[in-house]
């Protein structure tokens, strides 16, 4: 049911719009694309901002539910329905991160990396690194955590990420320059371990 | 740490995306399924020709004012009142020519009196 990561990418919001119309006409089809365009997106980004699967699955569930009850009144043009997306999506870890007292996450919810098998070297040191990061972010604040992963790993625009988190641009390039001073101190004590060239 | 380091790890993060297990995908798409079958009548909208002139005269409260508005002119035309009858009747009597009508009398202007 996944979709291809490339087909993703592309900036096909009006698509979107369209099928958020058809959806709301009834269309099943209809859901079964927006489904599979846009849970991986919501999954992935819950996934980063809590670091726990089992609550990211609770909050894309709970997205897209808001996104099947929004469709019939949406408004084509208005919003990027991805842009929407990821802004219920961090509010919702937000909401559960204050419930909880919590602003980054626990350690222990971030999967070890696996270890140092022959053969695959490059695919585990690349493992390796993704585990790595994912526990560096862990200890930063939410918005900086929020800013990075849009800007460095969904590979978003500094105006965009300034609409979903709805702040200017200059917050934005803020935010994600101090939390990339602060990831690069984090990571600094595993750079050994891990053996990158740099 | 420098800037290429930072990006190798970021390269890494994308490539280990975390996925969406089957069993999220399937609750989601069944929420969607509910949440189209609660709302039927966007479900499956009315689309026939009377549907859409329905639409276009601007619903039922529209069509029952029409509908009321026409039985009234049918009726009036049938059964006409006596004031209406009295009033088309001076207007309207083949040896009256409508244009020597005088509708306002007390008004009327007089050309022949000239400038005083």
């Amino acid at each position: 049911m996944r979709m291809p990561r490339d087909a993703m990418d592309q900036d096909a919001e009006g698509a979107d719009d369209a099928l958020v119309a058809r959806f709301a006409d009834g269309d099943a089809a209809a859901a079964r694309l927006l489904t599979q365009r846009l849970v991986p997106r919501a999954y992935a980004h819950a996934v980063r901002l809590l670091g726990n699967h089992a609550e990211a699955e609770d909050i894309a569930q709970e997205a897209m539910l808001r996104l099947w009850r929004t469709a019939p009144r949406w408004r084509p043009g208005e919003a990027r329905v991805t842009t929407w997306l990821y802004r219920v999506v961090a509010n919702l870890c937000t909401d559960r991160l204050r419930r909880a007292g919590r602003d980054s996450f626990d350690l222990d919810a971030v999967p070890e990396p696996p270890g140092g098998a022959p053969g695959a070297e490059e695919a585990l040191q690349s493992a390796d690194r993704a585990a790595a990061l994912q526990a560096a972010l862990a200890r930063l604040p939410l918005r900086q955590r929020q800013a990075l992963v849009l800007r460095h790993i969904e590979g978003l625009a500094n105006p965009r990420i300034a609409e979903i988190m709805e702040t200017s641009t200059e917050a934005v390039e803020s935010l994600t320059a101090r939390g990339r001073r602060a990831l690069a101190a984090e990571l600094e004590g595993r750079r050994a371990d891990l053996g990158y060239d740099a | 740490m420098d800037s290429t380091a930072l990006k190798a790890h970021f390269e890494a993060a994308r490539q280990h995306a975390p996925s969406p297990p089957d069993a999220l995908m399937a609750r989601v798409m069944a929420d969607a399924l509910a949440e189209q079958a609660a709302a039927p009548d966007v479900a499956a909208p009315a689309r026939g020709r009377w549907a859409e002139l329905l639409r276009a005269l601007g619903g039922w409260p529209a069509v029952a004012g029409l509908a009321c508005a026409t039985l009234a002119g049918v009726w009036i035309g049938a059964f006409p009142p006596v004031g209406l009858q009295t009033a088309a009747g001076g207007l309207l009597t083949p040896d009256a020519a409508l244009y020597t009508v005088d509708v306002m009398p007390a008004t009327a202007f007089d050309a022949s009196e000239g400038p005083s």
